[in-house]
């Protein structure tokens, strides 16, 4: 992936950064210039948590270019307690113990690996969030 | 309302084409397209998906044109993902009624046998959200897998009874010469055929293979009686992202382009003979057969497992074998769709002829249906 595509994302894919909206509050991820939901242009940065709730999920075995060394993974479909919903990697689980409705929160690894000469990519996955009970 | 006449039609073989090029294949089926008609289109409208991204001609209509013997024309490339084919004939239809051309050729054309499957996954995972989700590992097999689970789990449907969708598309494709999967799908080949992403197996998807199909339009009606008339046509985009087929399992884009065409035709559901939808997978076959109010929600499988969609059947789907089984020719699989539809209209699809076909519905989605492009034809 090119640099300056790379760091123009840091902020959406490292730290989750997305905008609110000043005239009708709605929150969207990743950030944007105008609000899809009135059209206004007075969006100001909004940093969600990380914390979410894992809506549905399955284990990859064959996967497009870019994503193959890291098979078997788990892709899913993660709410955010914010609102938004993010699709993302589920991190740090066996893929059988996966459970819809697991709490998950957000944590910064390897994405992607394309050519030896491309930069690593790191942006988010999400994990389970350790129980206390 | 005629939108247009088509005159003329031709396709390749859906498949793996190792001696052809990309402009090869557009050229042979449009050639065909042309040797059929009377008239001299004036324009070209080239429906490609990934010859872009995979590295092949970019501004393709132009090469085409030039190879078809043309010295000048206007041409255009359209993509609109696997949408591509479906959204250059309406190109094409809108270059008609303006009345900027009297006839157009609209051909849909893809290669991407060249490319290694997890170049062509990738490639495919770009029609989704580049940044948000092809660019973090989910292409549209990951798409389909998140959808048949949440379908499994909403409906409460068995995991293997996808498997009378795939069953279904590969009867029809068994008597189509020009199918890249042309046998029978037994329950065990099927069972036992890979997981893809769990629990979409191989044989849920339909196989990105290489193909081209043309039409030549004209507004005009021609002086031979065998016509083949497009009455509706509807393209709605929604807004894009795999959490919407997945989490409500609709498809809103699909639903409202087919209602719109069929309310521009003057008909129902009811009222249409034959059905050509975008069986990507199992399950964008399955919420395809819901939106357009074949099958009730959940229902869809249960649809497929009958007698209904047969050739003989009550609603007659993916009469030469769809994607599934025909063959996904990306890109061009719109355009194989409306030439399909066409033979059943003029009575020359040979086996696979539904009886007395008067009207077809013809629908090609892309970005895992947030593009819907519905046509309805009729002889
Ligand atoms: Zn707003």
């Amino acid at each position: 992936m090119d640099i300056a595509r790379l760091w123009r994302q840091q902020p959406s894919n490292i730290r989750l950064l997305g905008s609110r909206c000043r005239s009708c509050g709605v929150l969207t991820f990743p950030e944007r210039v105008r609000c899809a939901e009135c059209c206004s242009s007075e969006l100001q940065a909004y940093q969600f948590k990380g914390d979410g709730e894992l809506l549905v999920a399955t284990t990859v075995y064959e996967a497009p270019r870019g994503f193959v060394d890291q098979v078997p993974y788990v892709a899913g479909l993660v709410r955010l307690v914010e609102g938004p919903i993010v699709a993302a990697m589920i991190t740090d689980i066996e893929p059988d113990k996966v459970a819809v409705g697991m709490r998950v929160e957000m944590v910064t690894r390897r994405i992607c690996s394309s050519g030896a000469d491309d930069p690593i990519v790191y942006g988010y996955k999400f994990r389970p969030v350790a129980h206390h009970d | 309302m005629d939108l247009a006449h088509l005159v003329g039609i031709g396709r390749t073989k859906a498949g793996e084409h190792w001696n052809r090029g990309l402009v090869d294949l557009a050229v042979e089926a449009g050639g065909a397209a042309l040797d059929e008609a009377a008239v001299s289109p004036t324009a070209i409208v080239v429906g490609n998906a990934l010859g872009s991204v995979l590295g092949d001609q970019r501004n393709l209509a132009v090469y085409i044109a030039a190879r078809l013997g043309y010295r000048q024309a206007e041409t255009h490339t359209v993509e609109s993902d696997e949408a591509s084919g479906g959204a250059a004939l309406r190109m094409a239809l809108a270059l008609l009624n303006a009345g900027f051309h009297e006839a157009v050729l609209v051909i849909g054309a893809e290669k991407p046998t060249d490319t290694f499957p997890d170049g062509v996954e990738a490639g495919r995972a770009n029609g989704l959200d580049v940044l948000r989700e092809a660019g973090f590992g989910f292409g549209v097999s990951v798409a389909a897998a998140l959808a048949m689970t949440n379908y499994i789990n909403t409906y409460g449907v068995d995991r293997s009874s996808f498997y009378h969708i795939s069953a279904h598309a590969h009867r029809h494709a068994a008597l189509n010469d020009l199918s890249f999967m042309s046998w029978a799908l037994s329950e065990e080949q099927y069972a036992k055929s890979p997981l893809v992403a769990d629990p979409f197996k191989v044989c849920d998807g339909a196989p990105p293979c290489d193909g081209a199909a043309a039409a030549v339009v004209t507004l005009k009606r021609p002086e031979t009686d065998q016509t083949v008339r497009v009455i509706g046509s509807a393209g709605i985009s929604i807004e894009p992202g795999i959490w919407r087929p997945v989490l409500e399992l609709k498809l809103p884009a699909a639903q409202q382009s087919a209602s719109r065409a069929l309310d521009q035709a003057g008909l129902t559901t009811k009222a249409i003979s034959l059905f050509e939808l975008h069986d990507s997978s199992t399950i964008m076959g399955a919420l395809s057969l819901e939106a357009i109010g074949l099958a009730d929600k959940g229902q869809a499988l249960k649809l497929a497992e009958g007698d209904a969609l047969s050739l003989k059947g009550a609603h007659p789907a993916w009469t030469f074998g769809g994607h599934k089984a025909r063959g996904h020719t990306l890109g061009a699989s719109g355009m194989y769709q409306i030439v399909e539809a066409a033979l059943q209209l003029r009575g020359d699809a040979g086996q696979n002829q539904v009886a007395d076909a008067r009207t077809a519905l013809v629908q090609s989605l892309g970005s895992f249906g947030s593009t819907a492009f519905t046509h309805v034809l009729s002889r």
